[in-house]
């Protein structure tokens, strides 16, 4: 409940935060643009800068060239290249989420998460992400149908594990962006590839011998990797979803009783080896980049 | 470990919910007023100017052909391979009809059917769900083809960026439809003598001893669905692209091959329809797009 709250009061903290007039400095519009300042690009290698090689176009030539004199008038279509709408480069981002398991066909997993990156490129950030599964229910209350199936059908039951949390770093990569049209409105979107290692901490509900056992968390070292899809609905909020593979060795319930004074033992509880455990999930959420306001860095 | 009743947790949850929306419905308000996402808005020499020009049309009064390869996932017992291909016809540049279909070339079983089919028991009680367990990925069901007429929507359409260095046009599908599907279900058997205590079945009035006959007997129907789906397209040439695609198609089969109907409720004690249960089948696919005729043509 303190993890719920804490994240209400921090999306709501942030919301407040925004003044009234960065919002109005994020218009877009061609009013925005300040003509006493904008001059021809370079070339862009100079800087590594995204604007710059956009900027700059096909424009390859080495050094600076001379114009040459205009004997005739020409007319030339002038195009004008759009900034790009909202800029990541050393900006934080925090990501609330809410997180969907796909393929656990005995439980129901339901994860809050919140990610937090800085991008040190306009592409490239570096961050962490947490989710927390554990809302004090019964396990077996989320079981699928599936479980008295097995059970009833086919006399067979099978060790299930419940989560508590992951932590992960994170690295992540825009390799695309783009924008797309609706109406009479443009969306800047990015896809990006995000993979990492942290660790997740799960405990083996007892299934085959529940009087005997009982089982504490135990953590995992897990990876991470996944792709995402951020659609920027301000310069500074986006609604993003992702597919993350959450990965990691897992321990779970012998399903071999010790007969005689063994059954108390509790190392002969676990099974002996791990089992690789891979959970897909789909997160949602919003972002927030912080600060909310940017400055563009027009080529000299 | 604190518990806390669902009641509680639901009213958390949708505290959390309603102040997400809140928060996020009064932010939207405020910017999407202003200019955002990124509104066209134009003043001076530019205004009433079309907002994209020499706009290349991809779909219209086009073709596209699209040969396939798909893969279901979240099944149960059984996932497919499919190859296949899919024709489309666009009368407009955002809306068009299609048919698709594909074969699964091969079929993969999950983890749970190797499970049963290594410690599954078998008894009198349920000795119609599980004959043996060696023959298990035999009774388990099957879909052999797959088929449809859909109808398309591209509502978004834009460009993106690869890696800052390709730059290609891009669209978002999105489709609804019928799907027509090549159903292998265990066939119709009945347990005798009673349901509960079952020593051997009957087939079409032939007795079966331990049911084993009945196990591996198939029965094929063609299922008929909705279907729907998205899709991503990028356009690399004027006439190739590639579409990554999902696509759900639910409906009910007897995908255990088991006798699913409840105690004392109609079709226990039998195999038969009241043993199938709903499905949300899903697939994903790669396909390459061939665009006919290959020249394209732009607008104004």
């Amino acid at each position: 409940m303190r993890v719920l709250g804490g994240i209400a009061l921090l999306m709501a903290s942030l919301w407040m935060a925004f003044p009234t007039a960065v919002r109005a400095q994020m218009e877009f519009s061609l009013d925005e643009v300040d003509e006493g300042k904008t001059k021809p690009a370079q070339k862009s290698e100079d800087r590594g800068d995204l604007i710059e090689e956009l900027a700059a176009g096909d424009d390859t030539g080495e050094g600076p060239v001379e114009p040459a004199p205009q004997h005739a008038e020409i007319a030339e279509e002038i195009y004008a290249v759009q900034q790009i709408y909202a800029l990541r480069l050393k900006r934080f981002e925090l990501a609330p989420s809410a997180a969907f398991t796909l393929n656990d066909p005995y439980l129901n997993h339901y994860g809050l998460g919140l990610a937090a990156n800085y991008w040190f490129t306009n592409v490239l950030a570096i961050g962490v992400n947490f989710i927390w599964y554990d809302w004090g229910t019964n396990p077996l209350d989320r079981g699928t149908s599936l479980i008295p199936q097995i059970q009833d059908q086919f006399r067979l039951s099978v060790p299930i594990n419940d989560w508590q949390m992951g932590l992960w770093a994170n690295f992540t990569y825009v390799p695309f962006y783009g924008k797309f049209k609706v109406r009479k409105k443009i969306f800047q979107w990015d896809s990006y590839l995000i993979g990492g290692v942290g660790f997740m901490r799960t405990e083996p509900i007892p299934v085959f011998d529940s009087e005997v056992r009982s089982f504490n968390w135990q953590t995992n070292v897990a990876f991470n990797v996944g792709a995402g899809l951020r659609i920027f609905l301000t310069r500074y909020l986006t609604f993003f979803t992702e597919f993350r593979a959450y990965m990691w060795p897992d321990q779970f319930e012998n399903v071999e009783v010790t007969p005689g004074p063994g059954r108390n033992d509790p190392s002969t509880w676990l099974q002996s080896g791990s089992t690789f455990v891979a959970n897909t999930s789909i997160q949602v959420g919003f972002t927030v980049f912080l600060p909310v306001k940017f400055e563009y860095r027009l080529p000299k | 470990m604190m518990t806390l009743s669902r009641q509680t947790l639901l009213r958390i949850s949708s505290m959390l919910a309603l102040a997400l929306c809140l928060l996020l419905g009064a932010g939207l308000q405020r910017d999407l007023s202003s200019a955002s996402a990124q509104d066209v808005q134009v003043s001076g020499p530019l205004a009433g100017a079309a907002a994209v020009r020499h706009l290349r049309l991809w779909r219209e009064m086009r073709f596209h052909l699209e040969p396939f390869f798909a893969f279901t996932f979240g099944d149960e017992y059984s996932r497919s391979l499919i190859v296949g291909g899919e024709a489309r016809f666009h009368v407009l540049d955002w809306l068009g009809i299609g048919g698709w279909g594909g074969y699964s070339v091969a079929t993969l079983d999950t983890n749970l059917t190797q499970q049963v089919q290594d410690k599954g028991v078998t008894t009198n009680i349920n000795r119609l769900d599980l004959p043996s367990r060696e023959n298990f990925p035999d009774q388990v069901g099957r879909l052999n083809w797959w088929s449809g007429v859909e109808v398309h929507f591209t509502p978004f359409r834009g460009k993106l960026a690869m890696f800052q260095k390709v730059f290609v046009d891009a669209d978002v599908d999105f489709f609804v439809g019928a799907a027509f599907v090549g159903v292998e279900e265990r066939a119709n058997a009945v347990g005798r003598p009673v349901p509960g205590d079952v020593t051997f079945c009957e087939i079409d009035g032939v007795m079966d001893p331990g049911c084993l006959g009945s196990q591996v007997a198939r029965s094929k129907r063609v299922a008929i669905a909705p279907s729907f789906g998205v899709a991503f397209t990028a356009y690399f040439k004027k006439f190739m692209g590639i579409a990554l695609r999902w696509r759900g198609v639910p409906f009910k089969y007897n995908a255990a091959g088991t006798d699913a109907s409840q105690q004392r409720a109609p079709g226990w004690g039998t195999i038969d329809s009241n043993d199938r249960t709903r499905q949300f089948n899903q697939m994903f696919s790669a396909g390459f797009i061939f665009v006919l005729p290959p020249k394209i043509k732009t607008t104004d």
